[in-house]
């Protein structure tokens, strides 16, 4: 399939890229590893003025640990991820989310700011334009109907980045830049929860970073992804889980965040008052599985039955949790 | 804005230089099929799924359908048709022919040079190892186990 017609920018510097957003706003699309837009490019689902490449910015790479927390660049590719002994040991989830992103060549691609800023997916909108054609315009195109939900009076595409759920469960922050402006807000708020527009990112706004907070004391952390080949796909269900101890052994961290359940990754906003204070034990975690499958959305708009991808996000919260246990140092 | 405007552009591909002309939207693939005539790498799903487009961009496995043509300058490019030389096979081609790796060929060139990047920096995978490096390449003739055998019969050799 091939590509529409765009110009092409390659700023050199950071600087270089706000003032040309600045000047090209909604006209341009950002563009790093391109293993997500160009596939919306070649399905018309966008159609910019220009493609920034943005991935010549070295300000924008390297992992970095700083005294409280660690710095991620938005350029660091997944792969980059996964080979970091750094994550392997002590952000488990994080490593583990970046493992499971599609294959190794697209993992080498990819960089953790393309991952975290896709767009939400739906079976009845990412298809060609000669599929398109042939339906109704939906609310993810401007429509006022919903194809996926009969009578649906919202969109329910589906955020399916398996970064995010893992650096929200590291409760991470993320840092956009603008030109002369820089503005750091948690990373879950960078999601809207609105399947047409799922990212609260301005057009002039660039992703420079993540910034991780350091844990300490005895703490485990996992990320689980329900998808059909184990070789590549996107998640059909996922959780990520932190749980950390205090000085009694009981849960004093804990955090459950659940993926591809909606048009956002969400927090399990009632997992730490189920799981605090006590032991780290199945019975409790399968209360939290409980509240993660009620938050989640089942529509039948992606590879699998809804019915069937809401069942299976209680059934990778409950392990996600018993993951994050076992990755307890000195845990047996 | 949107009338095709066109770039000149500098590409290294298996050692050899090229001067193409292209509008900023076409991909490596197509620059490497349409106007260097090197079709060894094939488009078969267009959107990084399959693998059959692999190319090797500085020694490691890309997807040309996903990358951008405009990008490529100053990187080393290398295409299945880089492999052989002096009209021999690369003994990695050889083992594929040698253990029937092969049989409709539409996903050997992106096979084989991701066994090639695998070799080159593990020259002793694991079976495990070997088919997670190849996880990114889809092959529905073969069921995958000549395909892994082929590439285990090089294990250890000097490349």
């Amino acid at each position: 399939m091939r590509l529409p017609p765009f110009e092409y920018l390659e700023p050199a510097t950071v600087p270089e890229a706000l003032a040309m957003l600045d000047a090209y706003r909604d006209k341009a699309q950002i563009i790093a590893g391109g293993t997500e837009v160009i596939n919306r490019l070649k399905l018309r689902l966008i159609s910019p003025d220009c493609i920034m490449n943005i991935k010549k910015l070295r300000e924008l790479d390297g992992i970095v640990e700083q005294e409280q927390s660690l710095v991620i660049g938005a350029n660091v590719s997944l792969k980059e991820l996964q080979d970091s002994p750094l994550l392997r040991d002590k952000y488990k989830a994080i490593a583990e989310a970046s493992l499971q992103v599609a294959a190794p060549p697209l993992a080498r691609m990819g960089t953790i700011g393309g991952n975290i800023l896709q767009n939400t997916r739906c079976l009845f909108y990412n298809q060609s334009a000669i599929v398109l054609k042939g339906l109704e315009v939906c609310h993810k195109r401007g429509g006022t109907t919903c194809l996926a939900v009969k009578g649906g009076k919202r969109c329910f595409s589906v955020y399916q980045g398996d970064m995010a759920p893992a650096l929200i469960a590291f409760d991470a922050q993320c840092v956009l830049e603008k030109n002369g402006a820089r503005r750091t807000i948690p990373l879950v708020d960078l999601f809207t929860g609105m399947g047409t527009h799922p990212l609260s990112i301005e057009n002039n706004e660039l992703l420079t970073g993540i910034i991780v907070p350091k844990q300490n004391g005895a703490y485990g952390s996992t990320y689980r992804k329900l998808r059909v080949r184990g070789s590549i796909d996107y998640p059909l269900a996922s959780a990520a889980a932190l749980l950390a101890l205090g000085a009694d052994g009981t849960l004093a961290v804990s955090r459950l965040v659940i993926g591809a359940s909606g048009p956002a990754p969400r927090i399990v906003a009632g997992a730490p008052a189920a799981l605090s204070g006590k032991l780290p034990e199945d019975a409790d975690f399968a209360a939290a599985a409980e509240m993660a499958y009620e938050l989640s959305e089942g529509v039948d708009n992606l590879a699998l039955p809804g019915d069937y991808r809401k069942k299976m996000v209680r059934v990778f919260a409950r392990r996600a949790l018993q993951g994050a246990r076992t990755d307890i140092k000195g845990w047996m | 804005m949107n009338e095709l405007k066109r770039y000149s552009l500098t590409l290294t591909v298996n050692n050899e230089t090229h001067a193409v002309t292209a509008s900023p939207n076409r991909t490596l693939l197509e620059v490497l099929r349409e106007d260097l005539h090197l079709t060894g790498a094939k488009e078969s799903c267009g959107e990084g799924v399959c693998g059959a487009c692999t190319v090797l961009v500085d020694g490691q496995p890309v997807r040309s359908c996903l990358t951008l043509a405009m990008a490529m300058e100053g990187k080393k490019i290398t295409t299945i048709e880089g492999l052989a030389q002096g009209g021999q096979l690369h003994p990695i081609q050889a083992a594929f022919v040698e253990h029937h790796a092969i049989q409709c060929g539409f996903c050997s060139p992106g096979m084989i040079l991701t066994a090639y990047a695998l070799l080159r920096e593990n020259q002793n995978p694991t079976e495990a190892e070997i088919r997670h490096a190849i996880a990114g390449n889809v092959c529905r003739c073969t069921g995958y186990a000549k395909i892994v055998k082929a590439i285990q019969s090089l294990a250890g050799e000097e490349r």
